[in-house]
């Protein structure tokens, strides 16, 4: 292959098709790498993804198992009048827990000597919860009652293998290596045992002292309240203004200036919202903060562009045909796009909302402007009033968690994760499945 | 041997370049192309028509092996370039085609400089030591392309500013470049006006010289212009195949006449 | 009259509407639905249009605009007594409308009488327990004139509420007598709901508008206030972050240039990442992946961009950072002291980036025609040097695009460095320092319990500013440059 064969073709051709040349042999090797990259970069992607998942599995799988100390305790009527005509009254609840709990474990034999403190490191300080659990039943004082203590957070991390007896140290006040001797006896006797941790699904926050009886129940209402807001207002709304930009609005510089204005906002940084959120709804307005109302509305406006950009694309799907064949027998063009369009574009624009939603529920950067972090440990009193009261969110909680130190608090992040993880699957499911079900070929 | 103004006596007698035998395309469960066998000479043009979707594009882009692209395409038969078996699973498209220039409907110029579009095959087939025999052989090609003079102050231009002639023109140079035995010409002045179609026409001519050139066109008046040899497919069949003049003037099959006739079409 | 029943007598009014509407119509024609220009339930919607439009209007803008006008008032009623005290007059207000709200509830659940609501005197009354039945505690700093008020913000609310009832429920029924009045058989009812409802859908558009000019006046508002007590050549050229926490002002240092540092330098890192992996799985999908093997990887690779960020912060913490540091960390080679550094964040980050960047990149190159590809191949090149030599200079535009949006998108990316990227804000070079950046730094000014008319709550609104006018900078340069890159193409 030299030059002179382009002036001189007389010469027969001495290029062989079969016969691989080096350069061809370079250039294949060149093909492969080049391939390899794309692979690698794949496989790249695919491997974050499953360490992400795996991560998340693994730490947060623990949260939905419990650590129970599962004890029969009785209260005598005159237990009751004393413990509560005394000053320091949940200190006598404990005291007459304590002795309870000793006279059971003795009476199973277990011979090793027990001190107060001891099952106060295991199971905590629970006179409160025995004070108002007999206040508010009174009925039951001097009946026996079986109690499922959630265990504290060392002895919860004990059986979950994430805390070894070997970490413990002399200076330790949280747990001693005897009380673990103890806690391996009473599991053994059955009084200490695991089980599916409902009240995390059920619960509510909790304060430090109880990092094992944290729940998420009411941050997901919160969560629920806030879609429902969010469902409410952007899905009217955004198919109204896509309806306009699509089917109704003049060319001009004002629509331009819309449209363009819509795929901005689509790129603003969610913190962004948040600031207008605290500006406008808090500062201005005076709405209540942490409120799923005032939340709601903060991501609307965040999910807004979202919603138009795909409801948009959803009505230009529908072909033009249709429209003048409503046109055509009369309808006007109004009743033409109500009568005809939307309900051929609704699947779409209905997997749009759920994306948007999806996208709306996972976020979390407004909402701590905002204040949805705030320690919220109830549920609200009136379903109205739960709108505008404080109220806490499914990704806030699960950021507040983060932050906190015990490791049993973020062993429920993770597991918070879970469940919004869950949520947003089953949402995406949903839409795929709509698109599926309603797809249609023009 | 060539002794160009007799060509068409020539023709008969030249070398066989590239030889079809029963070849059989499949796009999934389509029949494209049925059992086609047909042997193409060197230094000829050679034409196919027939009516859109007769297969002879698709028949065309076997023969540097384009359909590979194509993800269910499948082909059976075998096609010869000198001798040897084009579909040999030894052979590498790449160096087939670097032998077998194809030069397509549209044109379609690269995203870059004409300077970078002619250099574009010489450079990945390294036929070229140094940038002075780049140079050299990119003026050549462009010359060969007829495109030489009115390009030769723009060369750092985008190609894909020029007009569609000369569009066309410089994917011919570009296709010349890399120095092919065969050039295969998809429609090549379908998307032109005439004054580009006779510029191109005139090119064809020229390549004739010094290669085999296959072009497939829908205006018969071009097939009887350019071509020496004309080959004319319907429905995937290779109905008739002769020297041009023969079968404008005397063909012999009843449906090549209703075609040239203007009956079917 | 709470707002529900508002709410309810006029939709009750809009329903009675429509079938006064309706059925005037019908008597008018004699039941001949086809002497009508349109369909009776127009004649009937054109009247609930008329009651609901007018009425809802003025209850919306008067509920918003009432407390600002109370409110201003109050203010002013406070600065003549208390100018001399030292409490802001922003915590003061805080007080009176919690104090205002107790009374509010307090009379609503009958602890107290109006009468007593408006006449009680902290000197009288044990205000104090009184509001605590009602579940509002009183701090001790709520003094006699700050019960007054609260009591005048109590008593100009509760006529507001009236006259606001009152002016509402009259303009519904204004409406409907009014409308009522026009339904007769010739008027073009069909066209005038339609005008109605495109004026609803105009207005629904414009809610984007107005999403901007919020964003705008909040931004700007705020940072002009901050810009009256901390100098913007400090805060532009300054050197050093150092809020004091003690919150009353001067003595802080806050410059933008060490958050801004830490942004580009995390945004750096995940672009390190996210886009080689990104570009190089958009060419395999696009060009080499066969059909099967794009079906499963495009989807899974996409599941990275539908996690939530607060998923990848807690990733970032937790388990990248941990991961990290037993790479780096003291046991080896001793680069990094904490889990939380620049180099966790933008890893995370550009691991979150990669569907971004590599679901844009495929759109685009799937958008460069297939002539060009076909022109390559039929010149002997190999896939590899079709998509180095051809597709990817034709898709460059695009592509850098592409790269510019994700670099928005991490610029403005706040959970992952909230939680993973530290709270320090620091000038160097080394990754494995902890740094912050600019949303971080805006949710830590924001959130806690910061006046907001001090410099530290303030500078957040600045900072917000920054970050918006970076993004949209970015977003508003690689929207056009994308756009006119699919346009040639087109």
């Amino acid at each position: 292959m030299t030059d002179a064969n382009f002036t001189d073709k007389d010469i027969p051709n001495p290029r062989s098709l079969t016969k691989t040349e080096r350069r061809t042999k370079r250039r294949k090797a060149a093909e492969k790498r080049f391939r390899a990259y794309g692979l690698t970069a794949i496989l790249a992607g695919l491997t974050f993804l499953v360490i992400l998942v795996y991560s998340i599995i693994l730490n947060g799988l623990p949260a939905f198992q419990r650590t129970v100390v599962s004890i029969e305790f009785t209260l005598s009527a005159e237990q009751f009048k004393e413990a509560e005509a005394a000053l320091l009254k949940t200190r006598v609840y404990s005291n007459y827990f304590i002795t309870s709990f000793t006279d059971t474990v003795n009476g199973l034999g277990l011979s090793s000597e027990i001190s107060s403190d001891s099952i106060d490191r295991i199971v905590g300080k629970i006179g409160g919860t025995l004070r108002k659990f007999y206040r508010n039943n009174q009925d039951k004082v001097g009946q026996p009652i079986t109690f499922d203590l959630p265990a504290s957070s060392l002895v919860e991390r004990y059986f979950k293998e994430t805390f070894s007896r070997e970490s413990i140290s002399e200076s330790n006040r949280f747990i001693r290596a005897e009380d673990l001797d103890l806690v391996d006896a009473l599991a053994d006797a059955g009084i200490i045992r695991q089980e599916f941790n409902w009240l995390f699904i059920t619960g509510v926050d909790t304060g430090v002292d109880n990092p094992g009886g944290a729940g998420i129940g009411a941050a997901v209402l919160g969560s629920f309240m806030m879609m429902t807001v969010v469902l409410i207002l952007s899905l009217p709304v955004g198919v109204a203004a896509s309806i306009y930009l699509e089917e109704f609005a003049p060319k001009n510089w004002f629509t331009d200036f819309i449209e363009i204005n819509i795929s901005n906002l689509a790129a603003v940084p969610s913190i962004v919202f948040g600031i207008l959120g605290l500006a406008v709804f808090i500062q201005f307005m005076h709405f209540p903060q942490s409120a799923p109302l005032v939340g709601g509305m903060v991501l609307t406006l965040m999910t807004l562009p979202t919603i138009i950009i795909s409801t948009r694309a959803s009505l230009k799907a529908v072909p033009p045909s249709i429209r003048d064949a409503a046109l055509a027998v009369g309808a006007s063009k109004m009743q033409a796009v109500f009568h005809h369009v939307l309900p051929l574009a609704m699947p779409g624009i209905l997997t749009g909302t759920i994306i948007g939603l999806a996208q709306a529920l996972g976020e979390t950067a407004p909402l701590l402007l905002i204040g949805m972090v705030g320690f919220v440990a109830r549920y609200p009193e009136t379903i109205l009033g739960g709108f505008e009261g404080p109220n806490s969110a499914l990704p806030a909680q699960i950021f507040n968690w983060a932050s906190r130190s015990d490791a049993v608090f973020v062993e429920k992040a993770w597991g918070g994760i879970i469940i919004l993880l869950i949520f947003l699957l089953s949402m995406n499911i949903v839409a795929v499945l709509l698109r599926r079900r309603f797809e249609r070929r023009w | 041997m060539y002794d160009l103004p007799h060509a068409r006596s020539d023709v008969i007698n030249s070398d066989c370049k590239i030889s079809a035998r029963n070849v059989q395309l499949y796009y999934g469960d389509n029949h494209a192309i049925k059992d086609v066998t047909a042997n193409i000479a060197d230094k000829t043009v050679t034409a196919f028509i027939g009516p859109s979707g007769c297969g002879k594009s698709t028949f065309l882009r076997c023969i540097n092996r384009m359909n590979d692209t194509i993800d269910n395409a499948r082909m059976e038969g075998t096609i010869l370039l000198d001798g040897e078996d084009i579909y040999d699973s030894k052979v590498d498209p790449v160096q087939l085609r670097a032998r077998v220039g194809m030069v397509f409907q549209k044109p379609n110029p690269f995203p870059k400089s004409i300077y970078d579009n002619v250099a574009y095959g010489p450079k990945i087939h390294g036929m070229v030591r140094n940038r002075s025999e780049l140079d050299e052989l990119v003026e050549r090609a462009l010359r060969r392309g007829a495109i030489w003079d009115e390009l030769k102050d723009r060369l750092d231009e985008p190609g894909t500013g020029l007009s569609g002639g000369q569009q066309q023109r410089l994917c011919i140079a570009r296709a010349i470049a890399t120095e092919p035995e065969v050039l295969l010409m998809d429609e090549p002045c379908s998307a032109l006006d005439p004054i580009a179609t006779a510029q191109i026409e005139e090119l064809i001519d020229e390549l004739r010289q010094n290669y085999s050139v296959v072009i497939v066109t829908h205006s018969m008046q071009q097939a009887a212009r350019v071509s020496q040899k004309t080959a004319f497919f319907h429905l995937g069949n290779l109905v008739e195949y002769a020297d041009t003049g023969q079968i404008f003037t005397n063909p012999q099959d009843p449906r090549t006449e209703s075609y040239i006739t203007g009956r079917i079409g | 009259m709470p707002l529900s029943w508002i709410l309810l007598v006029i939709f009750a009014i809009a329903a009675a509407g429509f079938w006064f509407g309706t059925s005037r119509v019908l008597k008018s024609v004699d039941q001949n639905v086809r002497a009508l220009h349109s369909l009776p339930s127009y004649y009937g919607g054109n009247v609930s249009m008329w009651v609901l439009v007018p009425s809802l209007g003025v209850l919306a803008f008067w509920s918003l605009a009432q407390p600002l006008f109370i409110e201003s008032r109050i203010a002013y009623l406070l600065e003549e007594r208390m100018s001399n005290q030292g409490v802001t007059l922003g915590l003061m207000m805080t007080e009176v409308r919690r104090v205002a709200d107790g009374l509010d509830s307090a009379v609503t659940e009958n602890v107290m009488t109006t009468e007593e609501a408006r006449s009680m005197r902290v000197e009288l009354t044990d205000i104090r327990n009184r509001l605590a039945e009602v579940g509002v505690a009183l701090g001790a700093n709520v003094t006699a004139p700050i019960v007054h008020a609260a009591q005048q913000y109590h008593q100009l609310s509760a006529t507001g509420n009236m006259f606001k009832s009152i002016t509402v429920i009259a303009l519904a029924l204004a409406g409907l007598g009014y409308a009522l009045l026009r339904t007769t058989k010739d008027f073009r009812a069909r066209n005038a709901v339609e005008r109605g409802i495109l004026a609803i859908l105009l207005f629904a558009a414009m809610i984007a508008i107005m999403t901007t000019v919020g964003i705008l006046f909040s931004l700007i508002f705020n940072t002009l206030e901050f810009f009256k007590i901390y100098s913007i050549a400090n805060f532009f050229f300054g050197l050093e972050w150092a809020p004091s926490f003690s919150g009353r002002g001067g003595s802080s240092s806050l410059s933008v240039i060490p958050l801004l540092w830490g942004t580009f330098y995390i945004s750096i890192i995940a672009l390190i990442v996210a886009v080689p992996v990104g570009i190089f799985s958009a060419i395999y999908l696009s060009e080499y992946a066969t059909p099967k093997v794009r079906a499963f990887a495009k989807p899974l690779l996409e599941i990275l961009a539908g996690i939530p960020t607060i998923v990848y912060g807690l990733f970032a913490l937790l388990t990248v950072g941990p991961m990290l540091v037993t790479v780096f960390g003291d046991n080896t080679v001793g680069w990094m002291s904490g889990g939380t550094a620049v180099i966790t964040a933008g890893l995370v980050m550009g691991i979150m980036l990669i569907p971004f960047v590599s679901s844009l990149s495929d759109d685009i190159i799937n958008a460069v025609p297939q002539s060009l590809r076909d022109g390559s191949y039929g010149l002997g090149a190999t896939q590899s040097e079709t998509i180095r030599q051809v597709v990817l200079p034709a898709a460059l535009p695009g592509i850098v695009g592409a790269i510019l949006l994700a670099a928005s998108r991490a610029i403005g990316e706040t959970m992952i460095v909230v939680l993973g990227a530290g709270a320090a804000a620091r000038l160097s070079l080394n990754p494995f320092d902890a740094m912050t950046t600019v949303t971080a730094k805006i949710v830590s000014q924001l959130t806690g319990d910061s006046d907001f008319a001090s410099p530290e709550a303030l500078v957040a609104f600045a900072l917000g500013t920054t970050l918006f006018v970076l993004t949209l900078a970015l977003n508003v340069l690689a929207l056009y440059i994308v756009r006119r890159y699919r346009e040639q193409y087109e």
